[in-house]
C-alpha cells in the first residue's frame, strides 16, 4: 500500500541509491502520477516521456524530501505536475486536444473512492471551491487539474487574458481565506 | 499567514506558480527565485498543500509496462548514485540540519572528534559591541579547537584555528547559516588565523556556524556535502 510511512522509507532508501525500492515506488504510485501527467499532457506517448522524466527526478531528488514539508504522495504529485505543466506551457511538448468528455472536479473530489488520506483537507477544499463562483472555481480546477493557460480560459469564457487573471487572483484569495477559515 | 485577501504580489505569484498559469518567462523567473527565497518556498508548499487534494483526487491511469525499462535505462551510472543530487534546496537544507544535529549527537561527532560550545560571558569591552558574535569549536571537550568571531559590522569574520585538524586528505569548511537558512561558506578552515570578509547576506548576525568536512579544497557545489561535524548557534559578544 502506498501510506506515507511505506513511501517515505522508499524515498529514503532511493536517496541511498536502492534502484528497487525505485520499482518499488513505481510500482505503487506511477498509476496515480501518470493519471495526473495525462490529464495535463493528453497526448499519450508526450505524458508517457514525462511520466519518465518524473522518476528520473524522483530519483535524483528522493534526498531532498522532508517529512516536514508535507506528505509523500502529494510531494510526488507535485513533482509530476509541475514537469507536466513545464512542458505544456513552454510550448515544447504539444497538450494535446481536448478530452471531449471533461470531468467534473468537484464532483471527483465528492466520490469516496478517490483521494487518500487527509479526507478532512479534501472535504474542506470541496466545501470552499463549492462556496466560490462556479465559473470562476471551474477556471482554476480546469488550469490545476488540466494544465489551461490564462489564455485558454480567456478563449473559453470569451473574456479578456486581464479578466482571467483578475478571476483567478479573486478565486484563489477567496479560497485561502475560507480554507484557512475551516482550519 | 492570514486568511482573507493576499498580501502582496509574490503571494499571487506563488499561487498561480502551482496553479501552473504563470506565462512562461514568470514561471521560470519564480522556478529560480524558489530556490533562493524560503518565504516564496513556503508560499508554494502551502498552495501545493491546499491544492494538493484535487491531485489526489485524479482517477489512476496505468502506464504501459515498457515504461519501467525506458526509466530504469536513463538511470545514471553508479557514479552517480552515490551523491543524488539535491533538487529542491531548502528542503535539502532541513534534511541536512536534521542531519547535522543527528550527527552531533551521536557517534559522526565522535568520530569527527569535534564538538561545539558556544562562549558565554563578556569578551573585553569594545568601543561598540553591537553587532559583534562568537562562536568557539572544541575538540574534545576543553582545548579550543577554532574560534570565530563575526563582525557583522564590518562585514568580517576572525577565525582562529587553535587545534583543529581535518581527517586526511579533507578539508574542513565553515558556514554561516543565517535567517534564510542557505549555508554561505566561510571559507576553509587553515592552521594560522585569518580574517575572511563575509559574503553577501550575511548582516543580520544570529545564525548558526557550522563546520563541515569536504574534499580537499572545499565543497564543489558551494554548499555542504560532506559529514557537518557541528553546528552551533553564534552568540552575541
Amino acid at each position: 500500500m502506498r501510506d506515507d510511512a511505506t513511501l517515505a522509507r522508499l524515498l529514503r532508501e532511493i536517496a541511498a541509491g536502492d534502484q528497487s525500492a525505485l520499482r518499488v515506488l513505481y510500482d505503487l504510485t506511477a498509476p496515480k502520477l501518470f493519471g495526473i501527467v495525462l490529464r495535463i499532457q493528453r497526448d499519450r506517448s508526450l505524458a508517457e516521456d514525462v511520466l519518465q522524466d518524473v522518476f528520473l527526478k524522483v530519483w535524483q531528488a528522493a534526498g531532498s524530501y522532508v517529512p516536514e514539508n508535507g506528505r509523500p504522495l502529494p510531494w510526488l504529485c507535485a513533482i509530476a505536475r509541475n514537469r507536466a505543466i513545464d512542458g505544456v506551457r513552454r510550448k515544447s511538448e504539444v497538450q494535446g486536444p481536448v478530452r471531449e468528455d471533461g470531468e467534473d472536479w468537484l464532483e471527483q473530489l465528492a466520490d469516496p473512492r478517490s483521494g487518500e488520506g487527509a479526507l478532512l483537507d479534501r472535504d474542506a477544499l470541496r466545501t470552499c471551491l463549492g462556496r466560490l463562483d462556479a465559473v470562476q472555481a471551474e477556471c482554476v480546477m480546469l488550469a490545476y487539474c488540466e494544465g489551461w493557460s490564462r489564455e485558454e480560459l480567456a478563449r473559453r469564457h470569451d473574456k479578456p487574458v486581464n479578466t482571467i487573471k483578475t478571476w483567478l487572483h479573486r478565486t484563489l484569495a477567496s479560497l485561502k481565506g475560507c480554507l484557512e477559515g475551516a482550519r | 499567514m492570514s486568511g482573507g485577501p493576499f498580501h502582496s504580489d509574490s503571494e499571487f505569484r506563488a499561487a498561480e506558480f502551482v496553479l501552473g498559469t504563470l506565462p512562461v518567462d514568470e514561471r521560470a523567473a519564480m522556478a529560480a527565485e524558489l530556490g533562493r527565497d524560503p518565504v516564496a518556498m513556503a508560499r508554494v508548499r502551502d498552495w501545493e498543500r491546499r491544492l494538493a487534494p484535487l491531485s489526489l483526487a485524479v482517477p489512476d491511469e496505468n502506464p504501459p509496462p515498457r515504461l519501467w525499462s525506458a526509466i530504469q535505462q536513463a538511470l545514471p551510472g553508479p557514479s552517480a548514485l552515490t551523491h543524488p543530487a539535491n533538487d529542491n534546496r531548502i528542503a535539502g537544507l532541513a534534511a541536512q540540519v536534521r542531519r547535522w544535529r543527528t550527527a552531533a549527537a551521536g557517534t559522526g561527532l565522535i568520530a569527527a572528534g569535534l564538538a561545539l560550545f558556544l562562549a558565554l560571558g563578556p569578551r573585553p569591552s569594545e568601543p561598540d559591541a553591537r553587532g559583534r558574535y562568537v562562536a568557539v569549536v572544541t575538540s574534545g571537550g576543553d582545548l579550543p579547537a577554532l574560534i570565530v568571531s563575526v563582525d557583522t559590522a564590518s562585514g568580517t569574520a576572525q577565525v582562529r584555528p587553535v587545534a583543529a585538524k581535518a581527517p586526511d586528505g579533507r578539508s574542513l569548511e565553515l558556514w554561516y547559516i543565517g535567517a534564510d537558512k542557505s549555508p554561505k561558506t566561510l571559507g576553509l578552515i587553515g592552521s594560522g588565523a585569518t580574517r575572511i570578509s563575509l559574503p553577501p547576506g550575511t548582516g543580520a548576525g544570529d545564525g548558526l556556524i557550522a563546520v563541515s568536512v569536504e574534499p580537499q579544497g572545499g565543497s564543489p557545489t558551494g554548499q555542504p556535502t560532506g559529514q557537518v561535524v557541528y553546528t552551533g548557534k553564534l552568540i552575541r559578544d
